[in-house]
């Protein structure tokens, strides 16, 4: 613990152990169920997915930041789990309703979307539908300002928490902007922030952060008081590398996207390992389109070896996540629905994994 | 400390690394032009910006689906690192193994690439040469998937002799023959699926897949061959021994190395009927290669404590590349102290500059030297050195700002503030007719009040334009 | 009206990304177009029908009236042998004229060689946005990259009028005829001294050109603008370049494929309709073409990159009509689920260089190929 993650990096291979494949369950409660999405430029599909909202009605709000130079990228795309796609909505641009960089997605009681962008320093409002609504929030460190905002959660009151990141803080807002709270500090020690990502709430209304930079996810009383602190840095059972999103469950069940160790942990409700996924990803309803519209290469695809044992000249799991594409890469959203189904939203591979309980 | 110690360190500095800010050499200088040296061959404690934080903010950094990522990604690590000669010497065998997009298509592979220089570039050229022939983004580049035994595919065989090695008229064309026999089931994991993926620019479905070196011994020829006269069941490790034995490879690596570093040899086809511009120089830098085993480290430690790289008559004779120039500007301005969009906008300018990282020209790499300046290009590179330089609220050029003002009270003269310009520039020295026409401008607005209350704002504007100016010098667009 | 340069010129204008020939002419009577198309086909009532088999798509209605003139040649079933789907190496392919081996010259620059070969002018080739495309790279030929006509040249982002001035004088100097210096700075001092002329013929152009042509306010729309007003100004101007992005539709083609239209084919008419005013029609030929076609099959969203693609050539002086075949449809007859090109596009390059530039064709495109007769000599 604390690098300085602005300005070192470790050696390639400093890192040591690789992530085993096999899910190591303690507790399996998970099972894979199928994947959603497959990258595209635009329209039905998805471009860089930062962030999944999941709105009342199961509808699937895909955040997509893209890339600089692609912005007909950047936009939300709307599917649900049975790969209904509803279009898209929002554009690249600073005007109302556009994105620079898009980052988190949340839905308040009413069902409108909420996004944050993480260079404009405001959150964009929508319509169930996509039409835009309003907009707020502005640049600064000062109360009610932002750095930076990323991760993005509403409470059962309608109330927005938002990781502002570069400020260190998590804050508080209603639903139409006004500013109500703010928690955390930077540092490196118990209950400090650094550069905090994705943020959620418990059925108490206490706020969980994914510490990023801290390798650890801290829970707030709703007041914003420091409750505790799960995990440490490292890549056994139990710890984190950069976690980007926390997710928590009717019982207490605490998910972590531990994006540096390209895998997703389960802590039981006291905070133990409980179990982690490494990703087993399958060819999505459009993927299959896809591949049965380019004949030659569905079957070169089906000649091809994807799971190879490979010998790796760098050890680290990002690298082996490159070269196995059923391996979770860059896991940067989890995100539960109404019936508990977890969703695993994956920049790098531009699709989600949902995985669903197992009945105990 | 003398100026001229300074001096030294910054034609260092340059040509070693990406230039340096005056405070960076002020610490430099403290240690001495040797220590420095060697700090710079021994690079250990590396610091930059994380891979993690870019990552984070730049998805598409790791996915590298787009041609432009790899290079984006590069550029974040030569502008900020405290170990530039491992980035230089990466530059240095990417200009020389040169791979490029058009052809990969896959940002991936292409980064591992520039991954392994970093890893390679600085010890033995043995193993360099080995890892370059297990790279999957050069087997592609270079075909040697299709080299089969019992139907060979040359070009592999052709270019690491010719290109990479050797240089034409040192070996045969039986040679090639033999030498590509021995890499025949050198190739890449998933060949058909990946090949036909690059072929077809194919992400789908879920993005790129990295690659990675696979040998096939049932399509390898374990015949026996004859190769520069030695006979053997040569495989390519056993090739390769060869070839770095060579009095030929030492020559030709070192003359690659001198115009590098020193000064701009012509180009690599003309090099068989053009004796170097210092044969001396190359001899030397050849004796360390061999005694030292192929050590590259040993070759530079003898080149940057060598006369021939430190007498001031080789201070400004290169052009800078346009990466060269784009990095040098962002560690001066000090941008990416955190990820930023502007990464994008910054690679594009060397782009329009005519240097597009990880796409060059072709196999023969870019170009050097006054190869880099026409009309079009010049204007892209006194533009972006302007406006960035020109550009107050970049970290950087605040802090130089501060310390022209800081290191005078009162008045002080146009000759005087351009020499401060100069200095924190990186200790600039500029020939006389610059210097004429910088203090002509300087003097537009009269001497400069430091310290004087209102005045501030005034000096600050005054001393920017200035620095601004130094930017847009014959000097500063070369190293 | 200042003096009007009376020679050839070549507007090239590519379609990045891909361009789908197929639902750009539409072959709108043949069943087995619809049975591949059932996502993104052009119904058989929107097409503009230009005979009993083809038709364009109505996004290209100001093409037809072009057409109706005689001033539109379509050259269907373009391509290459073994085509390749990538778009950097195929781009590459039709910039350098050379789908064979990986080559760094470009078949316009040496056209720019060839047409001033002491490089008299260095504006004989402009090509307008940021960088130069390959197509346009030739070792010793110097070309102007112009982002933006109106701020084009050193130093734009000094706003103030006096301050650039003095800048720019400074600059002179410092560039300026450098006797006895090195090579290093002789190279410098040509180029900054070229740099600085060539920016103050550039910026005049915009000031000598009045147009009752009102251009749309989009990309391709400003640059064909930009093409006018310097071909107006009479520069010695003999080789245009731009480009319009992207036509890289493998999803929601329907609607992004009718705007890149509406905005390339109503640039285009406005652009000739210009020439027209300033009496410079007769001067003009325009070449459109993209790196590549896309598949027959759509994907439920747009279609995926394929081969055999349309060009056009266009303008007073060209021959109107059909030219090549239209490529068959039928499963036996397509390439790998694409369109089977059927004539190399360096036939048209070559029509172009020789009926049009009067140029030596075959060492710019690296083989001798059949002309086609949309230009009569």
């Amino acid at each position: 613990m604390g690098r300085d993650l602005d300005s070192r990096d470790l050696p390639d291979n400093a890192r040591g152990i690789m992530t085993t494949i096999e899910t190591g369950a303690r507790t399996k409660f998970l099972e894979y169920v199928m994947t959603l999405g497959m990258t595209t430029m635009e329209g039905r599909g998805f471009y860089y997915p930062v962030d999944t909202a999941i709105g009342r009605d199961d509808r699937l709000y895909v955040v997509n930041r893209s890339l600089d130079i692609v912005p007909r990228g950047v936009r939300v795309t709307m599917c649900d789990i049975d790969s209904e796609y509803y279009g898209t909505f929002g554009s690249f641009g600073e005007k109302d309703g556009q994105f620079i960089w898009p980052s988190g997605g949340a839905i308040d009681s009413r069902g409108r979307v909420y996004v944050s962008d993480e260079q404009l320093h405001r959150i964009s409002v929508f319509d169930r539908e996509g039409a835009f609504v309003s907009r707020w929030g502005s640049h600064g460190t000062g109360e009610g300002e932002l750095d930076t905002p990323s991760g993005i959660a509403f409470d059962n009151q309608d109330n927005l928490f938002v990781s502002d990141t570069y400020n260190h803080r998590i804050q508080k807002f209603t639903a139409d902007g006004r500013f109500l709270l703010s928690f955390g500090s930077q540092g490196h020690g118990d209950g400090e922030l650094n550069l905090p990502w994705g943020v959620t709430l418990d059925a108490n209304n206490n706020v969980y952060v994914a510490n990023w930079g801290n390798d650890c996810i801290l829970k707030f009383s709703p007041q914003g008081e420091y409750l505790a602190s799960y995990g440490t840095s490292g890549s056994g059972d139990g710890e984190f590398q950069r976690p980007s999103s926390v997710a928590v469950d009717g019982e207490g069940y605490i998910y972590v996207a531990d994006w540096g160790n390209e895998r997703v942990q389960v802590l039981d409700p006291e905070g133990g390992f409980a179990m982690k996924l490494r990703g087993q990803a399958t060819l999505s309803k459009w993927a299959e389109n896809f591949l049965s519209v380019n004949v030659e290469e569905g079957a070169a695809r089906a000649r091809a070896n994807l799971e190879l044992e490979i010998d790796y000249s760098v050890i680290h799991p990002h690298e082996e996540s490159s070269h196995i594409e059923k391996f979770f890469w860059s896991p940067v959203s989890v995100k539960l629905d109404r019936a508990g189904t977890l969703y695993v939203t994956e920049s790098n591979r531009h699709r989600i994994q949902v995985y669903k309980r197992i009945a105990s | 400390m003398g100026n001229s110690d300074v001096e030294l360190i910054a034609h260092l500095m340059r040509r070693a690394g990406f230039g340096a800010t005056r405070d960076q050499l002020d610490f430099y200088a403290a240690q001495g032009y040797e220590a420095t040296a060697e700090e710079l061959l021994n690079p250990v404690d590396e610091r930059r910006m994380g891979d993690d934080l870019i990552r984070r903010f730049h998805p598409e950094l790791s996915g590298m689906m787009g041609p432009n990522a790899s290079g984006e990604n590069w550029l974040f690590r030569m502008a900020t690192t405290t170990t530039p000669l491992q980035e230089k010497m990466s530059l240095f065998w990417h200009g020389i193994f040169a791979t490029g997009y058009p052809k990969v298509i896959h940002g991936k592979a292409l980064s591992d690439q520039i991954r392994m220089f970093r890893r390679h570039g600085m010890g033995s050229f043995r193993t360099l040469l080995v890892e370059l022939s297990k790279d999957p983004a050069m087997i592609i580049w270079l075909d040697n998937q299709d080299n089969h035994k019992g139907a060979i595919n040359e070009n592999y065989g052709r270019e690491l002799l010719e290109l990479f090695s050797m240089g034409v008229g040192n070996y045969t064309e039986q040679d090639i023959k033999e030498c590509a026999r021995s890499f025949t089931g050198w190739t890449i994991a998933n060949r058909e699926y990946m090949e036909l993926r690059s072929q077809r620019d194919s992400d789908w479905p879920y993005g790129r897949i990295a690659w990675h070196f696979e040998y096939h011994p049932e399509d390898h020829d374990d015949g026996e061959k004859e190769f520069l006269g030695q006979r053997g069941c040569f495989n390519g490790e056993d090739v390769i021994d060869i070839i770095c034995q060579q009095q030929a490879t030492a020559r030709f690596i070192s003359r690659h190395m001198y115009s590098f570093f020193v000064a701009n040899e012509p180009p690599v086809p003309e090099w068989p009927d053009t004796p170097p511009l210092d044969e001396q120089a190359i001899q030397q830098l050849s004796q360390a290669y061999l005694d030292s085993g192929y050590d590259i480290t040993a070759m530079l430690r003898v080149l940057f404590n060598a006369d021939f790289f430190k007498s001031r008559s080789s201070w400004y004779t290169k052009v800078k590349s346009p990466v060269e120039l784009v990095a040098g500007v962002l560690r001066l301005t000090g941008e990416f102290d955190r990820p930023r969009r502007e990464i994008l906008d910054r690679q594009l300018q060397a782009v329009y500059m005519g240097q597009f990282l990880n796409n060059p020209p072709s196999v023969e790499g870019w170009h050097e030297g006054t190869d880099w300046l026409d009309t079009g290009s010049l204007v892209e590179r006194v533009n972006f050195a302007t406006q960035q330089m020109g550009d107050a609220n970049k970290p950087g050029v605040q802090a130089m700002i501060s310390n022209v003002a800081a290191n005078a009270v009162g008045p002080i003269s146009p000759e005087r503030l351009v020499g401060e310009c100069l200095d924190q520039m990186g200790a600039m020295s500029v020939s006389e007719d610059s210097r004429r026409v910088l203090i002509d401008f300087a003097s537009m607005g009269g001497d400069v009040a430091l310290g004087a209350g209102n005045s501030d704002e005034q000096s600050r504007r005054q001393i920017g334009a200035v620095l601004q100016m130094v930017a847009s010098t014959q000097e500063f667009q070369r190293s | 009206m200042t003096s009007v340069n009376k020679d050839r010129s070549l507007v090239v204008i590519e379609l990045v990304g891909g361009n789908d020939a197929l639902n750009t002419v539409i072959p709108y009577n043949n069943g087995l177009y619809y049975n591949f198309r059932p996502t993104i086909g052009i119904p058989q009532e929107e097409v503009l029908a230009l005979d009993q088999e083809l038709g364009l798509n109505p996004n290209l209605a100001p093409f037809k009236t072009l057409w109706n003139q005689g001033r539109l040649a379509i050259i269907n079933g373009i391509g290459y042998d073994n085509p390749n789907r990538s778009h950097f190496r195929s781009r590459d392919v039709w910039y350098t004229a050379e789908p064979e081996k990986i080559s760094a010259e470009g078949w316009l620059g040496s056209v720019i060689r060839d047409l001033d070969p002491a490089g008299e002018n260095v504006l004989t080739g402009v090509n307008f946005g940021r960088g130069l495309p390959r197509a346009l790279v030739c070792k010793g030929v110097p070309v102007a990259s112009v982002g933006n006509l109106e701020t084009y040249g050193l130093m734009p982002d000094l706003q103030d009028e006096m301050t650039r001035r003095i800048a720019l004088d400074a600059f002179s100097r410092m560039y300026g005829p450098t006797p006895g210096k090195d090579a290093v700075a002789q190279v410098l001092g040509q180029a900054g001294t070229d740099a600085l002329k060539g920016a103050d013929i550039l910026r005049t152009a915009p000031q000598l050109y009045s147009s009752d042509v009102e251009y749309a306010d989009n990309p391709i729309a400003q640059t064909l603008k930009n093409v006018a007003q310097v071909m107006c100004a009479g520069l010695g101007t003999r080789v245009y370049y731009a480009r319009h992005a992207s036509f890289d539709t493998h999803s929601n083609e329907l609607l992004a494929h009718a705007k890149l239209w509406q905005d390339v084919s109503t640039a285009i008419s406005d652009f000739t309709a210009d020439l027209t005013e300033h009496g410079l029609e007769k001067d003009a030929v325009i070449l459109v073409f993209s790196e590549f076609g896309r598949r027959i099959q759509d994907n439920g969203a747009g279609c995926d990159h394929g081969s055999g693609g349309v060009a056009f050539v266009i303008g007073e002086p060209v021959n109107g009509g059909f030219y090549g075949e239209f490529p068959s449809l039928r499963e036996e007859d397509q390439l790998d689920g694409d369109l089977h090109f059927n004539n190399d596009f360096r036939s048209t390059y070559s029509t172009i260089l020789n009926k049009w530039l009067g140029l030596d064709p075959d060492p710019i495109v690296n083989g001798q190929f059949e002309q086609f007769d949309f230009i009569s000599s």
